[in-house]
């Protein structure tokens, strides 16, 4: 590949779960970063194109509707007019429709050549999910979105009691329970992390960070050090076996055996990407991984030790330097 | 005036019930002046006698109700199914019956080939059939293990490929996508069942199925195709109708000598409502004799035997989970209102009977709300459509095109698996549709089953599965209501009835000219009645002119 692929997320979620509010929130709040959105949804509310013009990206559409080959080769063939332009946008934020699976809209970006798959976000609309789930008609088909989440949203919960509140919780639980759940209202949720092209961002030694006073109660930022080469099956194992609370980690190691040799590590939902990493004549970033998870995100130094398994006879001990 | 041209023929069925047969039909610029005895005609003036079929039947030429242009680009690869099935030239392919039989036919076809950069590519394929182990990668690299080899299978929903294809996807065992099928090993076996693995794959070697399908070459297979069945006019549906594949339905169908009268649907989903009735404004006003554009259509499910049709309780036989919306049942009503209020008819594909009674339920709401009493919503496949819905279809004014094919093919199946007997003993219900008065039609949806009306007609008449199982004898019908299903029937459910259909004055001059009498021949013989051609707005087309390819 002569440019690095391009991060495809998926946002996901029945009709009126908050999914346009939170594309258009997405195009408002960020800047510096070409986004193009796709939408596969034609409901009520529109994408404001305008606002994605403004902001250097584009919104395309896509056939409505389940992915079946008519609509599936629709999709494909934006894809790759996308990937093939002069100038690619940074990111690609697919809006499924609320039949569609958004696991086939992630799987092809696994695929795609030119794409890397990023997170999947399902919304559920809080007020009115625990109707659709006994709906006869939508049962299944909310069912098999939620299963498809990396991380699902309970958006709305401003207008829910909290007993209900909690049945909406067991229910989303029931369907993703390796997915974390966060509650929003509004489709409030801090973009950057969840969108953003995620690059390490200088930070102290294990130091934790929330994200601004906004996001602070949503999402929790951790860093943590990567200074001794790591043995590669140990971080695999780690990384893919770490509590759903971790949403995302990206950043440099180097692993035993050639530790001269840097590789990019990118952890997203629970899928990892770990390759060589050539700094092509530029600095040598640091070797760290930065963490971003839910509230309950375990501890930098939890981290540090997941990924840092004792090993018998070396002498060293497993909780760092 | 140009000149009149009477046709005798050894007997002509008009399908109009004033006079059901008749020895001569007139015809002038393509349009009939009457049929019946050539002294009810001479009055029209001077006229040329074409006795050319002295010893034919005329029928009204027969239209296909629910086809896909697809029909044309499959035949540029190889046919590997397992029933023999006759090529768009006319040549019948071989029944292949195992997985070795279709690895011998396609080494056999890779010998042919000098280039050793073209992939290999052949459809059809269907291990329902089979028994004993799947297709592997190891089989397609006995063919080659330097050019692609894909062997799609006869659903168009899952693909077999050789080890050149999984390499070149980057498909390995670290591939973490729903539908790769891995082996004992844990290594991809080469089938491919998910729509991202597969357009992937196809993609790696260069195939864009949906671009073929718009190609001239496809098109002219298409209608050869349909000619060699009797077929003068043939839907695709449905169709997002870009720039280059109207061009290239215009250029075709502009020819004299192209031998079929088109109806594509606009394939409603491919965009947002408001921008597709547009679409529809500036498709109309381009229609033709022979293109008809102004039909739209709306997929609501899968299909039955992919289990993907969406049913109500008991849901399916074997206790697979409940199939796919392909539209959100809570948009239906709103979509299809856009189009309707435009004035533009909309057929709705659907399979099961939870979709079928969710798409009444729209159109019920949206026809009380603008009504329109020739709207003519028709529903396509309604496989599942029983008593109630019928009686509910005919109040609304809505159409069936039922999937008698389905009954042979696949009925087996049906009865085992996906409806038990008593639902696939009413499937694709004819009987009750024309018992309720529901205008119906039947179909192929070639290239799923092969297009041939005659055949269509003939599983209607016998509703006989592979196995000889006769499915639902109470809801056979005649001979003679399975003929007009494929003519008048078809020409209904497409608002073309005042034009074609029927070999009666004022309509257009398409025959479908057989070797025998398709009444004489009877619910056995019906599908082996031999067509000699068609004859599309009073020109003759001879089967036998059809090139070999
Ligand atoms: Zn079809």
């Amino acid at each position: 590949m002569s440019q690095e692929p391009i991060p495809l997320s998926v946002i996901g979620g029945f009709l009126g779960a908050g999914k346009t509010t939170l594309l258009n929130r997405l195009l408002q709040g960020t800047s510096g970063v070409r986004y193009a959105v796709i939408v596969n949804d034609f409901g009520d509310l529109a994408i404001d194109g305008d606002l994605a013009a403004e902001h250097g990206g584009d919104t395309l559409t896509f056939a409505n509707g389940c992915l079946c080959c008519t609509l599936g080769d629709s999709l494909l063939t934006t894809l790759n007019d996308l990937t093939r332009r002069d100038a690619p946008p940074d990111h690609i934020v697919v809006e499924a429709s609320g039949v569609a699976d958004p696991r086939q809209i992630a799987d092809m970006a696994v695929l795609h050549p030119g794409l890397r798959r990023d997170l999947s976000i399902v919304l559920v609309d809080a007020e009115t999910i625990l109707e659709q789930a006994r709906d006869e008609r939508l049962k299944e088909t909310v069912e098999r979105q939620a299963a498809a989440a990396d991380l699902l949203v309970l958006n709305k919960c401003d207008l829910v009691a909290r007993d209900r509140r909690a049945k909406v919780r067991d229910w989303a639980a029931r369907q993703a329970p390796e997915a974390p759940l966060i509650e929003t209202e509004h489709a409030r949720l801090p973009l950057e992390l969840l969108f953003a092209r995620d690059e390490v961002k200088p930070a102290g030694p294990g130091r934790d960070t929330a994200k601004g006073h906004d996001h602070g109660a949503l999402f929790r930022s951790r860093s943590v050090p990567m200074v001794r080469p790591l043995d590669l099956a140990a971080l695999r194992a780690g990384l893919t076996g770490l509590p759903p609370s971790v949403l995302r980690a990206k950043g440099f190691v180097s692993l035993a055996g050639k530790p001269e040799n840097l590789h990019l590590v990118q952890l997203v939902g629970r899928r990892l990407r770990i390759h060589a990493w050539d700094a092509g004549g530029r600095a040598p970033p640091r070797r760290e991984l930065v963490f971003v998870g839910t509230p309950d995100m375990p501890s930098g130094e939890w981290l540090e030790r997941a990924l840092y398994p004792p090993v018998v006879g070396t002498g060293l001990d497993n909780s760092g330097e | 005036m140009s000149g009149i041209t009477v046709f005798r023929a050894k007997k002509i069925l008009t399908m109009n019930p004033r006079a059901p047969v008749a020895s001569h039909v007139a015809v002038r610029d393509g349009i009939i002046l009457g049929a019946g005895a050539l002294e009810d005609l001479s009055g029209w003036g001077a006229y040329d006698l074409d006795e050319g079929f002295a010893d034919k039947v005329l029928m009204p030429g027969m239209i296909e109700g629910h086809s896909h242009s697809m029909e044309g680009s499959v035949w540029q690869d190889h046919y590997v199914g397992y029933y023999a099935r006759r090529g768009p030239d006319g040549v019948e392919r071989p029944a292949l019956r195992s997985i070795e039989e279709v690895v011998a036919y396609l080494q056999r076809a890779e010998a042919e080939m000098g280039d050793s950069e073209a992939a290999i590519i052949a459809w059809g394929f269907d291990p329902i059939y089979f028994t004993g182990p799947r297709m592997t990668a190891a089989d397609l690299d006995k063919v080659s293990t330097s050019r692609p080899v894909v062997v799609v299978h006869a659903s168009f929903h899952i693909i077999n490929v050789n080890s050149v294809v999984l390499s070149r996807a980057n498909i390995d065992a670290d591939t973490d996508v729903m539908g790769i099928m891995k082996g004992g090993d844990g290594a991809p076996n080469g089938e491919l069942q998910g729509m991202p693995a597969r357009f992937l794959a196809l993609g790696a070697i260069g195939r864009d199925h949906f671009e073929e399908m718009g190609k001239k070459e496809s098109l002219w297979r298409f209608a050869r195709s349909a000619q060699l069945a009797g077929v003068t006019t043939a839907t695709d549906l449905a169709n997002a109708l870009p720039e280059k594949t109207l061009a290239n339905l215009k250029e075709v169908t502009g020819d004299p000598g192209y031998p079929l009268r088109i109806v594509p649907a606009f394939l409603g989903l491919s965009c947002p409502a408001a921008e597709g009735v547009a679409k529809m404004r500036d498709l109309s006003a381009q229609s033709t004799d022979k293109l008809r554009l102004g039909l739209v259509k709306l997929v609501a499910d899968g299909s039955i035997q992919g289990f993907t049709a969406r049913l109500k309780e008991p849901g399916y036989f074997n206790g697979s989970p409940n199939g796919l919306w392909y539209i959100d049942p809570g948009q239906i009503a709103g979509t299809l209102s856009a189009y309707h209020e435009a004035g533009f008819q909309v057929h709705i594909h659907t399979n099961g009977d939870q979709a079928t009674e969710t798409v009444l339920d729209a159109i019920e709401e949206v026809l009380t709300r603008t009504p329109n009493p020739d709207a003519r919503f028709t529903l396509q496949h309604c496989q599942m459509a029983h008593e109630a819905h019928f009686a509910r279809m005919a109040r609304l004014g809505v159409c069936a095109n039922l999937f008698a094919n389905h009954l042979y093919y696949w009925g087996d199946q049906h009865y085992e698996q996906t409806m038990g007997p008593e639902r696939a003993e009413r499937m694709n219900a004819a009987n009750t549709a024309a018992r309720h008065g529901v205008p119906y039609a039947i179909h192929s949806d070639a290239p799923i089953t092969p297009l041939a009306p005659l055949f269509t007609a003939w599983c209607a008449v016998n509703r006989k599965t592979v196995s000889g199982r006769v499915l639902g004898a109470a809801e056979r019908i005649s001979v003679e209501d399975a003929l007009r299903a494929v003519t008048l029937g078809a020409a209904y459910t497409l608002k073309l009835d005042s034009e074609l259909g029927s070999i009666e004055t004022g309509k257009r001059a398409d025959f479908t000219v057989l070797g025998e009498d398709p009444l004489a021949a009877g619910a056995e013989g019906l599908k082996d009645v031999p067509v000699w051609g068609t004859v599309l707005g009073g020109r003759a087309f001879p089967c036998a002119d059809i090139p070999k390819e």
